[in-house]
């Protein structure tokens, strides 16, 4: 399958200027890649994941009430295992609970999720990240 | 064109033949596809959008394929459209023969979802099939290649080289894109570290063709200097790897909701093995 070495291969013919142009727009992205990275690198601050989470939406369904949440993370470092916790309160009685765990919720990126409950959560309603492992 | 011509000179054998490598050739490289976890799931949940997508965007890099390598030997563009849809026929039976023999797909199941895992894997499966009758053919069938006014131009020029990395770069790249292992490694990576993996990618891709000079090497006149393969072929090779990656990871769904510095780092991991694939096309191929 090999191809057979032979006098005038494609490297040593004399180049076409648009080999050249390919190769030196080619080094200039690569150059602009790295150089972008060691910015943000440099710049970055090494705190733990800083997480908040921001209710989207909140609907009724047959079955119950879908409440969609988004996470962020502020932090330069990812959070793997994030455990989201729903709370449904009555004069500070827990009524319901609800709770999903996320798998990432990478540095200063969100992740959705979607927690289900049985009673009306309007106005009585509070959402927080309960804890979360390094990936 | 003359249809009476390929009628009468029609091998049905070697055309049977033909497919059978092709059907190995799409089991070959897509197996691993099949059998992970992520590409079922990927077949539920993939953006019908970007799906199709995908599914367009593999009918071109069929066609170019099939003018490179062919099942017969293809000396016009309607050679090569005809190849590539048997390539792609060949990567949907492939896929939809394993994924039902390994239990994933079951009679009765949800159309969407049926179609949906069939589709995904009809693609790899698809190159695969084309690439089947390359690597699996021998040299001695193809002797009359030689003659073959394809055959000579196969493989040399600037824009033969390039695409050959392309086909590389997915070969590898495909491999490893959908598992969940591409973004926890990037969450274990720091910045630095991406530095270091695009740079060693770089130096690797360069050493696997021109310092190690396996067999069909590319050796360089001593005129030649090595800077300047660095620049014309390297450099290059690495932006179509790390473009593959990124568009693989988009495609996935891997790049969801991430902020662009860590999408980076994500495709700087995947563009690591993309890239010794594209440096490995330029010497197989």
């Amino acid at each position: 399958m090999a191809k057979s070495p032979k006098l005038g291969s494609v490297e040593n013919r004399k180049a076409h200027w648009i080999e050249w142009a390919t190769g030196a727009v080619s080094a200039i992205l690569i150059t602009a890649l790295i150089g972008w990275i060691s910015y943000q690198a440099a710049t970055q601050a090494d705190g733990p994941p800083d997480l908040s989470v921001t209710v989207v939406s909140s609907m009724g369904r047959a079955g119950g009430y879908l409440v969609i949440f988004d996470v962020n993370n502020a932090a330069d470092r990812t959070a793997a295992a994030v455990v989201v916790r729903g709370e449904i309160t009555d004069n500070d009685n827990v009524i319901e609970t609800a709770e999903i765990t996320l798998d990432y919720v990478p540095a200063r990126s969100q992740a959705r999720g979607g927690l289900i409950f049985r009673n009306d959560p309007a106005g009585r309603f509070r959402v927080s990240a309960t804890g979360f492992s390094e990936p | 064109m003359t249809k009476g011509g390929t009628r009468a000179d029609f091998d049905h054998g070697r055309f049977a033949k033909g497919l059978a490598r092709g059907f190995a050739g799409a089991l070959l490289f897509a197996l691993p596809m099949f059998l992970t976890m992520e590409m079922w799931e990927l077949g539920l949940y993939i953006d019908r959008d970007r799906l199709l997508i995908l599914l367009l965007v593999n009918i071109p890099l069929l066609v170019l394929l099939a003018r490179r390598i062919g099942f017969e030997n293809v000396t016009t563009w309607r050679e090569a459209l005809r190849d590539a849809s048997i390539a792609y026929c060949l990567g949907i039976a492939a896929s939809t023969f394993v994924l039902f023999i390994i239990g994933v797909l079951k009679i009765g199941q949800a159309l969407p979802e049926v179609l949906g895992m069939i589709a995904i894997q009809a693609v790899p499966a698809s190159i695969g099939a084309l690439l089947g009758r390359s690597e699996l053919g021998t040299r001695s069938e193809s002797s009359e290649d030689e003659k073959d006014p394809i055959g000579e131009t196969r493989g040399d020029g600037y824009g033969g080289e390039l695409f050959m990395m392309v086909v590389g770069a997915l070969f590898l790249g495909l491999n490893v894109a959908p598992t969940e292992e591409m973004i926890l490694i990037s969450f274990k990576m720091s910045l630095w570290h991406a530095i270091a993996a695009i740079s060693a990618s770089i130096l690797l891709m360069h050493g696997f063709v021109y310092a190690l000079s396996f067999i069909g090497g590319h050796e360089l006149d001593e005129n030649t200097p090595g800077w300047h393969a660095l620049i014309r072929f390297t450099m290059p090779g690495y932006v179509i790897a790390f473009a593959i990656s990124l568009y693989c990871l988009w495609t996935f769904h891997r790049l969801d909701g991430l902020d662009p510095i860590q999408a980076i780092v994500a495709t700087a991991v995947l563009a690591f093995p993309s890239a010794i694939g594209a440096a490995a096309a330029r010497l197989i191929l």
